[in-house]
């Protein structure tokens, strides 16, 4: 009697342990987010940005023709940086998907904070951010961060309003000089020691 | 003219019987190691040892530096599919050529001069992949430092020139996986740089760079070291035997006209590119398909990617000692089985990588895969040295540059583009593994057999490696190296053929000639 009473328990807390886990991960569909943010960025379509240097500054709202409490459960904002279809041509790794768990297409954050029905953040663009073609997305996060609404400054098949960031090279003065330097100290060792064998030779 | 060449003589005389003693390890009447001591440095056989495999290790840690560093390269240079694909091939089809080329070179001016040479030359393709900036120059970069993995030829040569038949088996598998293991090694030490460099305080753009100047630093100061401590053979170097006269020059033609007519070379050739050729391959894909599909991140994707490699640490020397334990009881036709059941097992473990799709079971398949893929390695290098006596260095050469045609081949045809997704380009990569294993199966020595089929009764291993060499050139005794060989390599026609005697000239393979 007490063995089935045990087994019973197990079978409960198992059944527990996997309905924890169904809860959350039930797959968040990018075509099933409704558009009720309109996101609007002061870059201009084909502007040019440089990493680190330059700034833009991004405004969200929500619809106004919306019925109201339509924001009942938005808890959070957050805005990224995403890549246009040409950045992604060719490159697995930015893929866009429709289950938004394997989406690729933003990876970078402009900014995650507290919802209010408007807001706006000036963003410098960060030094870590790629030569590529961009736009931006705000996701609204309800209190368990899952994906709840979305806005984007593009139209739905990604073509206007795309602007560019250069990125920073990464080849600074000092590792132009060493690496010239050490080539240099490469081929001198080299010729050094060819000089010492053909006068033994000899 | 002639007091003086009875002068040479003698000299060389009194240093042989001086010579022996020299030496800290036992040696044979070539003054060949006889011994192999693997935490020793005695000079020159285990120096030799230690100075070309870090010296190769290196050269495999520079030409892989870049795959475990891609996820920020490829945004850094704006790289497509294509581009990174495209260096993938590039810096395995370098050497395809320059391991044919390195053949000849370590005949002319010794493994020591020629290896130590080349990894300087390429040295600073390594220091100028900091300043890239296109899909171009990081095609270049990683088309020139390829160049180096030419170092396996020098090797195995001057392995072969330091220790004995019955070691040099031994000598070479170590040398070799310990070299290959850098391929692993590098996978561990890149991201762990990069990290470093970063959290000192670089943008990631800036770190990648910075952290490429650990293997150019690495392959200077150990081609720095094989000049300053290195040897080429046991009694000196090669421009100080050439003077007196001690070195029989072959002919390059006859050389090369024995190595390409001989079928077994381009078959070994063949299947060696679906082994080393396969390794090349997964060394330049696997931290990124870890990144990619799983979600680790880099330093996660790097130990990963980096257990396949550092396996070599045992699976290749272990391919190599499992190739002379079935030699003991089958001969060369245990060798050729052995070879194609273990590279036929790893290209059925490729297989079921392709379609693994968790992390843990993925990682488990590929340690398995890499166990058998590598150990395959070292058993096609337990044949090679049998395939021609005359044109060794050739051969090797071939065998070499083979293993590289196939990192470019399957490289070429499943993970250029996108056409393939990762896991199907590793599934098909597997099933053409186990189709290009099986031309084994058409290796047949007269004297010993193949898989298949028995050997040619009455035929010897005298009179397969006497017909390298012309009645005119039997008459000057330019064979006689090659006729010792033969008598060495009685034990290759298993146990049946030692209690029968097949060869004319029954010498066991222990006693050596020790008169000196």
């Amino acid at each position: 009697m007490a063995g089935l009473r045990l087994s019973k328990i197990t079978i409960a807390l198992l059944l527990l342990l996997i309905a924890c886990h169904v809860g959350p991960s039930m797959a968040v569909l990018f075509n099933q987010l409704p558009k009720t943010l309109i996101v609007t960025a002061t870059t201009k379509s084909g502007d040019v940005l440089h990493a680190g240097e330059d700034k833009f500054t991004v405004t969200w709202a929500l619809n106004t023709s919306l019925p109201s409490g339509a924001d009942a459960n938005y808890k959070t904002v957050k805005v990224l940086l995403c890549y246009a279809p040409i950045s992604q041509h060719d490159r697995k790794w930015r893929k866009s998907n429709n289950d938004l768990k394997k989406d690729k297409t933003c990876q970078f954050t402009v900014v995650k904070q507290d919802y209010s029905a408007t807001g706006k953040h000036e963003y410098t663009v960060a030094r870590d951010i790629p030569t590529a073609s961009y736009f931006v997305r705000a996701y609204a996060l309800d209190a368990s961060d899952t994906k709840v609404a979305f806005g984007q400054t593009t139209d739905a098949n990604k073509t206007v309003n795309i602007f560019e960031v250069v990125g920073i090279t990464g080849r600074t003065t000092g590792i132009f000089v060493s690496a010239i330097v050490f080539s240099a100290f490469s081929g001198l060792a080299l010729a050094f020691f060819y000089v010492v064998e053909n006068k033994k030779k000899k | 003219m002639a007091k003086k060449s009875l002068e040479v003589e003698a000299e060389v005389e009194v240093e042989d019987e001086g010579d022996a003693a020299q030496f800290k390890m036992p040696v044979d009447s070539d003054h060949k190691a006889t011994e192999f001591w693997l935490f020793s440095f005695a000079k020159p056989h285990m120096r030799a040892f230690h100075l070309s495999w870090f010296s190769f290790f290196c050269c495999f840690v520079s030409s892989f530096a870049a795959p475990p560093l891609l996820p920020v390269i490829r945004d850094n240079l704006s790289l497509t599919t294509t581009d990174i694909g495209n260096a993938g091939i590039a810096s395995v089809s370098g050497a395809v050529f320059a391991r044919l080329a390195m053949g000849t070179a370590c005949d002319l001016v010794g493994p020591r001069l020629a290896s130590a040479s080349l990894i300087l030359i390429t040295t600073p393709a390594v220091y100028c992949s900091s300043l890239i900036d296109s899909a171009t120059g990081f095609l270049l970069v990683r088309f020139f430092t390829g160049f180096s993995l030419a170092t396996f030829v020098s090797t195995q040569f001057w392995m072969s020139s330091m220790f004995s038949p019955p070691k040099v088996g031994l000598a070479n598998g170590v040398a070799g996986g310990w070299g290959n293991m850098g391929g692993g090694a590098t996978q561990l030490i890149m991201p762990l740089v990069y990290e470093l460099i970063k959290k000192i305080g670089s943008t990631n753009f800036i770190a990648w760079r910075i952290a490429f100047f650990i293997p150019g630093v690495m392959q200077t100061c150990s081609a720095i070291a094989v000049l300053m401590f290195g040897q080429d053979m046991p009694d000196g170097n090669y421009n100080k035997l050439h003077k007196a006269g001690e070195k029989h020059k072959d002919n390059f033609s006859e050389v090369f006209k024995h190595a390409v007519t001989n079928y077994r070379g381009w078959i070994l050739a063949l299947t060696y590119g679906y082994c080393f050729g396969v390794e090349l391959t997964i060394d330049n894909i696997i931290a990124q398909y870890f990144y990619d599909r799983f979600g680790v991140n880099i330093s996660k994707a790097g130990t990963i990617a980096a257990s396949f490699g550092l396996e070599n640490i045992v699976s290749r020397p272990g391919g190599g000692l499992f190739s002379d334990y079935l030699s003991k009881f089958f001969g060369m036709r245990g060798r050729l089985w052995g070879l194609w059941v273990v590279q036929t097992l790893g290209g059925i473990f490729c297989v079921i990588l392709g379609r693994t799709n968790s992390l843990a079971g993925s990682i488990v398949v590929l340690l398995l895969f890499s166990l058998f893929c590598q150990a395959a390695c070292g058993l096609t290098f337990g044949v090679v040295p049998f395939v021609s006596r005359r044109s060794l260095g050739l051969i090797s050469g071939m065998g070499g540059g083979g293993g590289n045609v196939g990192a470019v081949l399957t490289q070429l045809i499943f993970f250029h583009n996108s056409k393939y997704s990762t896991e199907d380009g590793i599934f098909y990569m597997g099933i053409m593994i186990l189709v290009c294993t099986l031309p084994i199966a058409l290796i047949h020595f007269p004297q010993w057999g193949g898989m298949l089929c028995g050997p040619k009764p009455g035929y010897t291993p005298e009179d397969y490696y006497q017909s390298e060499w012309s009645h005119h050139e039997q008459q000057k005794g330019y064979h006689t190296a090659s006729l010792r060989f033969a008598e060495n390599s009685v034990r290759e026609g298993g146990r049946s053929a030692r209690g029968s005697g097949h060869s004319k000239h029954t010498v066991p393979v222990e006693t050596s000639p020790t008169d000196v």
